[in-house]
């Protein structure tokens, strides 16, 4: 019973990770989520313990939430429980954090890395974004142009994006009388194509993530490439981060640890109790002489 | 076993051993526990004695004898302890993480060693690209993982703190809970 308690509780707590994991990375949860429960008196006097330490920009409703989550599967008996699962909470939400920027900081340099290879594929092959920058042309020009050819800005762009030479010159044409260079602008529709792109993988957007893998396979190469050349800047980060994780995990283990050990006493002390409650009520009756004939 | 010859050894090294002997040395000692003052014990600061007081109480519960409170009073002020040092960190984790332009260490020398590069030429030529580096600081993640790393020795000073008061809780803990079990019992 014990130890079934304090897997409970790891279970708990493991599925609040990913619950959590899947609401910073903004995945869809699933409908089996159980609401939350609602915050009871007992969570409401951990205050006593002081309020929660946040960040500038962590969610404290999510906080709450967890300790309230923890309160409902630990049901604490006195203070010294609710002392434990603050620290639960609190470790926990250190945990989830270290982890969250841990995968951050791995995920920010690999998809740098990606949108730096999706920019060399569409200056390579211009059909990819040839929509893309007929749209961003249009957008440039109602923005610069005079406002007597505003209006025309729509057929300037698809005059100018075939990327024929005839429409280059006609491109060079018109970006230099608002005085824009052509290749910047090519090299900025590129850069937002590629922002867009990635931003579009990251959500799961299937056309992009189809599109992300075909070039990736045909230049040869995986997302493991580039985490494997962004991975050696940020090691000692990464390792520090770790650590960090690894302390916070091994404190909140010991927290429920510690609850487990005193629900073994205090199930020790309540069989007791009820032994000599038991034992009380009943009396040792001596066998009498009659009752010893009839038993030989 | 220990020999008689180094637990002699030991103990006179450990008489030579009195901290800092020039005046210079024991005013800089003397400072060492304001730094941050965790190291004071909890009983010296009037608000947290109060506070330890009124844990005491909820923990030893109604008609608890002396005893129990004193065991309670043990268990109380390891944690009010506790809240004090992860306070401390949250607050210097905070106020660094406030600060506008934080950078690390190696950051800034690098930036210095760009900065006097730049100031020897004659004209001043700075390409965007240096000046992009010399202007920015970390943001967001990048910034708090800075921190981490630049503040480490601080963090883990820190926690040497906070790994104390965790083993002083736990253990009060169980000298309370068996006392109460003996009493039950």
């Amino acid at each position: 019973m014990p130890l079934s308690l304090m897997y409970n509780v790891i279970r708990v707590s493991d599925s609040l990770v990913e619950r959590m994991v899947a609401f910073v990375s903004r995945k869809s949860i699933s409908n089996t989520e159980i609401a939350a429960p609602k915050v009871t008196g007992r969570t409401q006097r951990l205050t006593v313990f002081g309020p929660p330490l946040l960040l500038e920009g962590e969610d404290a409703a999510a906080y709450d939430q967890l300790l309230a989550r923890l309160c409902a599967a630990v049901k604490p008996v006195d203070i010294i429980d609710e002392i434990f699962i603050g620290d639960v909470a609190a470790l926990e939400w250190e945990v989830l954090k270290w982890r969250r920027l841990k995968w951050t900081l791995m995920q920010e340099d690999i998809l740098k890395a990606l949108k730096d290879f999706l920019v060399e594929q569409l200056e390579s092959n211009y059909a990819l974004h040839k929509k893309h920058f007929k749209r961003y042309l249009a957008e440039l020009l109602r923005n610069n142009l005079p406002t007597e050819q505003a209006d025309s800005a729509e057929t300037l762009a698809a005059e100018c994006a075939p990327h024929t030479d005839e429409a280059n010159e006609k491109l060079d044409e018109v970006l230099g009388s608002i005085g824009l260079e052509m290749n910047t602008v090519l090299d900025n529709a590129r850069a937002a194509k590629a922002k867009e792109l990635v931003q579009e993988y990251v959500r799961g957007k299937q056309a992009a993530v189809t599109l992300v893998h075909k070039l990736l396979a045909d230049a040869g190469v995986s997302m493991d490439t580039f985490m494997a050349k962004a991975f050696p800047y940020k090691i000692d980060n990464i390792e520090r981060i770790d650590r960090l994780a690894t302390v916070a995990e091994s404190r909140r283990n010991a927290a429920l640890r510690e609850i487990d050990r005193r629900r073994a006493v205090l199930g020790e002390t309540l069989r007791r109790s009820v032994q000599e409650i038991e034992d009380g009520e009943f009396e040792l009756i001596e066998p009498t002489a009659a009752n010893g004939k009839n038993a030989a | 076993m220990t020999s008689e010859r180094k637990i002699r050894a030991n103990r006179a090294n450990a008489r030579a051993s009195t901290g800092p002997r020039t005046t210079r040395g024991r005013a800089r000692a003397a400072r060492n526990a304001l730094r941050h003052a965790l190291s004071l014990p909890v009983c010296s600061d009037p608000v947290l004695s109060e506070e330890v007081e009124t844990l005491a109480r909820e923990i030893a519960g109604p008609g608890a004898n002396a005893e129990t409170h004193e065991l309670a009073r043990q268990v109380a002020e390891a944690q009010i302890d506790l809240r004090r040092v992860r306070y401390a960190r949250h607050q210097f984790l905070s106020d660094t993480l406030s600060k506008q332009y934080y950078d690390s260490l190696a950051n800034i020398r690098r930036k210095e060693k760009v900065l006097d590069a730049i100031l020897r030429r004659n004209p001043l030529d700075i390409s965007m690209e240096t000046l992009k580096f010399m202007t920015s600081t970390p943001q967001g993640p990048d910034k708090l993982a800075t921190v981490l790393s630049g503040e480490a020795k601080k963090l883990l000073a820190m926690d040497r703190y906070e790994r104390r008061a965790l083993s002083r809780r736990k253990f009060a803990i169980r000298a309370f809970d068996a006392a109460n079990r003996d009493r039950a019992g």
